[in-house]
């Protein structure tokens, strides 16, 4: 329904005017994020007493409460919050009401749930002709493993990602901070996007099936094609040199990560060889010979040694700041090992604004968080407003529904 | 039926990792993404195995082949000022402008934001620099794996007591980038159909990675504290990691969020008596005790073939997954196969590859790739024929001087 397609007057904000219904999960929360921080205006449904994902750790100053889970005010900045059961039909009928006046509805609920509640895709058609739903679930809504049980970990392992993930002296370990769930929200808020492109040409909505599963396949490299062409299964491997001048090294108080060798990073490897020399790095001269230019010397285990045993010491002696600026200033591609404290304060990041910041009225206090992930020219970024409480928005986004039916606006009244 | 960016062409000047995995996400869905290349400094993906039966060519690598599904290539040398005004041709026939050099190469190459936007002022122009169009450290160089460094990622993953092992991959070309890019030109695509109004997109390819680690940048930045790598722990449910099953490197992820996991747990175990400890039967319990408890566990999956081990905990209903390699994802995963998740394509050089379909199903439009990757200028003579309008003496002339190089 609200498909605009005549020309406003100049919006300052590219995805206002878009309506959506997010029903709170963590697998669709950060496509809502996306969304509401280019200006759509996100509502999240939250059961009576708010969502799940208000309770998950860590928590501001280590104290839980429905307000303080860090990843719930990151992930839901920008969004309004109402309240409905779902499994009452009230809540139901309040959710047909809503979904009537959006583009678009995110959920990420168990296959087979939304339907038991009538609110499967073909049923809020009926109110709502040219509504978008896109479903982001561990295995997509369909195939043998659909109702599996997932969490981070297992989509990890699921989609082959912790094979390639680890010391191959040990356990794979898995990438940090719930990738999984983070990619499908990108991958969901794109493919929500495309459908509203679509539609807009159209006028017909469309439903889109998301799987964790195959977003975390997307994050193999070349695994699969290791296997398709040459008939070899990348493993783990650690913290062993990737290519010959690609890896970590230990420096004063952390790490750097050095890149001059493979892809297109092999060209770089001379002004790392002459820096070493002007440095008088202790055995530079093994660093020398026409052999170092030989792609099959370079492949070898006695390339990487000699390369990690004159780097190595060399970093050994120096911070991770000073080797960062010293390298770049040569245009090497060497960077610290960031902490989330180096994030901070690193200057590029400072100046450009990254981190920003929102007053909390639930916290009573100034929240920082990292920013725009992009900057467009003309319709910017923006965080507008905190997280939501639960059923912070109920009066004024309920209350407004023409559809709404009585009852549910009672109950709505009440506070549910 | 119309796919979604069906009559969007995209003048893709990207290559390696980011870029062309963002243009991916266009001329997958039906836009004409025309990648601009150079015969003689070739895209070193281009070069980088895997190789088709491991032999070495510009049109051999599965590398790039997976990552440039459904575009046309074009050569062109940039060195000189005909390839160059051809480039800017191709652009003001472009409604996008995706690139991933360092800050100012474009700008050097007449092919910067400003002079384009005034050849065609509804232009939308993606700019993915490693950090950014402005700031003090702008012209700093990087590729995916010190990208991850630089954004806080390689020090969060790993073991705790363990140097920062990281992912093993260049994962913010992966996801965080391209993704983060995509999702930018597609909202500025639908403000341009409203407002008439092209723009700039500067995307840093630091942030993205950032802002996908946005709770632990916070834990910082609201808490004070400074996140340490944590394995495969979760900081409030346990048992929750990796464990060993029969046969050579095999593993299985099992995660006990709640006491009805841990009871399904125990019932595919066997009850063992260890398991039955009334200290562990709560979460706190199992949470002070988790390194007794994997150790213990360990012994248990360790004598289990892990495809049989999963099945039986997902019907008790427990979160369990195979650690599936490569080669399982490809020939044994009956998930992926039941929803077309590889598709087969027909190259000319490489014979049937296997691509990546993105990872959703629309209910109406098509989503899967039907071109494998261009050959290094396998459109060039179209597209000087259909879009830049040079007559066949003139290519061939072009062709000759080096400028369609």
């Amino acid at each position: 329904m609200p498909h605009t397609s005549n020309r406003d007057a100049s919006p300052t904000s590219a995805l206002e005017g878009l309506r959506i219904v997010e029903v709170a999960s963590l697998a669709g929360a950060y496509a809502g994020k996306l969304f509401a921080n280019l200006g759509a205006d996100v509502i999240l449904v939250e059961p009576p007493g708010g969502a799940a994902t208000r309770h998950r750790a860590p928590f501001v100053d280590g104290q839980a409460g429905p307000d303080r889970s860090i990843e719930f005010i990151y992930l839901n900045n920008g969004k309004r919050s109402v309240t409905l059961d779902l499994d009452t039909a009230e809540g139901q009928a309040g959710f047909r009401a809503l979904a009537a006046e959006c583009d678009l509805v995110i959920e990420g609920e168990r296959p087979g749930l939304m339907a038991q509640r009538g609110l499967a895709y073909p049923d809020l058609l009926n109110c709502a002709p040219s509504l978008i739903m896109t479903s982001v679930t561990p295995f997509g809504q369909t195939g043998p493993y659909s109702l599996y049980e997932s969490e981070d970990l297992v989509a990890l392992a699921m989609g082959g990602f912790l094979t390639i993930s680890g010391y191959p002296d040990r356990e794979p370990t898995r990438i940090h901070g719930n990738q999984s769930f983070l990619t499908a929200g990108l991958y969901a808020a794109i493919g929500s996007m495309l459908a509203i492109l679509e539609r807009d040409g159209s006028g017909v909505g469309q439903h889109v099936d998301v799987s964790i599963q195959e977003c975390v396949v997307m994050a193999l490299e070349n695994v699969i094609q290791f296997y398709d062409l040459e008939g070899r299964v990348r493993q783990r491997s650690g913290l062993t040199q990737r290519y010959t001048g690609a890896g970590l090294f230990p420096c004063q108080g952390g790490y750097v990560y050095v890149f001059v060798g493979g892809l297109a990073a092999t060209r770089f490897w001379g002004e790392l060889v002459r820096w070493l020399r002007e440095e008088r790095a202790v055995g530079v001269e093994r660093l020398d010979g026409e052999h170092w230019t030989e792609r099959a010397f370079r492949e070898t285990k006695e390339a990487r040694d000699t390369f990690a045993e004159v780097f190595g010491p060399f970093a050994a002696e120096r911070t991770s700041q000073d080797l960062y600026y010293a390298a770049q200033r040569r245009r090497i591609p060497l960077s610290p090992v960031a902490t989330a404290a180096d994030v901070v304060s690193n200057r590029q990041i400072r100046d450009r604004g990254f981190i920003v910041s929102l007053f909390s009225p639930a916290l009573d206090r100034e929240i920082a968080f990292p920013g725009a992930p992009y900057m467009l020219s003309r319709t910017p970024w923006a965080a507008t407003r905190p997280a939501p409480r639960a059923g912070e928005h109920n009066d004024e986004i309920l209350g407004a529904l023409a559809a709404l039916p009585a009852q549910a606006s009672r109950v709505v009244s009440e506070g549910v | 039926m119309a796919l979604p960016l069906a009559g969007i062409r995209v003048a893709d000047f990207s290559w390696i990792g980011a870029g062309p995995f963002t243009t991916k996400l266009l001329s997958d869905f039906g836009a004409d993404v025309i990648r601009i290349e150079s015969g003689t400094r070739v895209d070193p993906v281009r070069l980088t195995p895997p190789f088709k039966d491991g032999v070495a060519g510009v049109n051999r690598s599965g590398y790039f082949t997976d990552r440039n599904t459904n575009k046309r290539s074009i050569t062109l040398n940039l060195k000189t000022e005909e390839g160059r005004a051809l480039a800017r041709n191709l652009v003001t026939q472009s409604d996008v402008v995706v690139n991933n050099f360092s800050v100012g190469t474009m700008d050097k190459l007449g092919l910067g934001y400003d002079e384009m936007s005034k050849l065609k002022p509804d232009l939308i122009y993606l700019s993915m620099s490693m950090q950014g169009a402005t700031g003090p450290d702008k012209e700093f160089i990087g590729f995916g794996l010190t990208i991850a460094a630089l954004a806080g990622l390689q020090y969060l993953t790993g073991p705790a007591d363990r140097m920062p092992v990281g992912t093993g991959t260049n994962f913010p070309d992966h996801i965080p980038n391209p993704c983060h890019g995509a999702f930018a030109v597609l909202a500025a695509l639908r403000h341009r159909r409203r407002s008439g109004q092209g723009q700039f997109i500067d995307l840093a390819q630091t942030e993205p990675t950032m802002a996908v680690l946005g709770p632990a940048i916070m834990e910082y930045t609201v808490n004070g504290t400074v996140p340490e790598r944590s394995g495969n722990d979760h900081p409030d449910a346990a048992p929750h990691g990796v464990y060993p099953c029969a046969g050579d490197d095999r593993w299985i992820a099992i995660c006990v969020m709640k006491d009805v996991h841990w009871d399904g747990l125990r019932d595919v175990l066997g009850r063992p008596a260890w398991a039955d400890e009334a200290r562990w039967t709560s979460g706190e319990g199992r949470l002070r005790d988790r390194r007794e408890i994997d150790a213990r566990l360990s012994a248990e999956t360790s004598t289990r073939e892990p495809y049989e081990l999963m099945r039986a905990l997902q019907e008790k209903h427990v979160p369990a997954g195979v650690l599936q390699r490569g080669d399982e994802l490809v020939l044994h995963d009956p998930q992926l196969a039941a929803r077309d998740h590889w598709v087969r394509l027909d190259h000319p050089e490489m014979g049937t590859t296997i691509n990546n379909s993105p990872p959703f199903r629309f209910s109406r439009s098509p989503s899967s790739p039907t071109r494998p990757a261009p050959l290094l200028g396998e459109h060039t003579t179209e597209i000087c024929r259909d879009l830049l309008g040079l007559s066949p003496e003139k290519i061939e002339l072009l062709k000759d001087q080096g400028v369609l190089a």
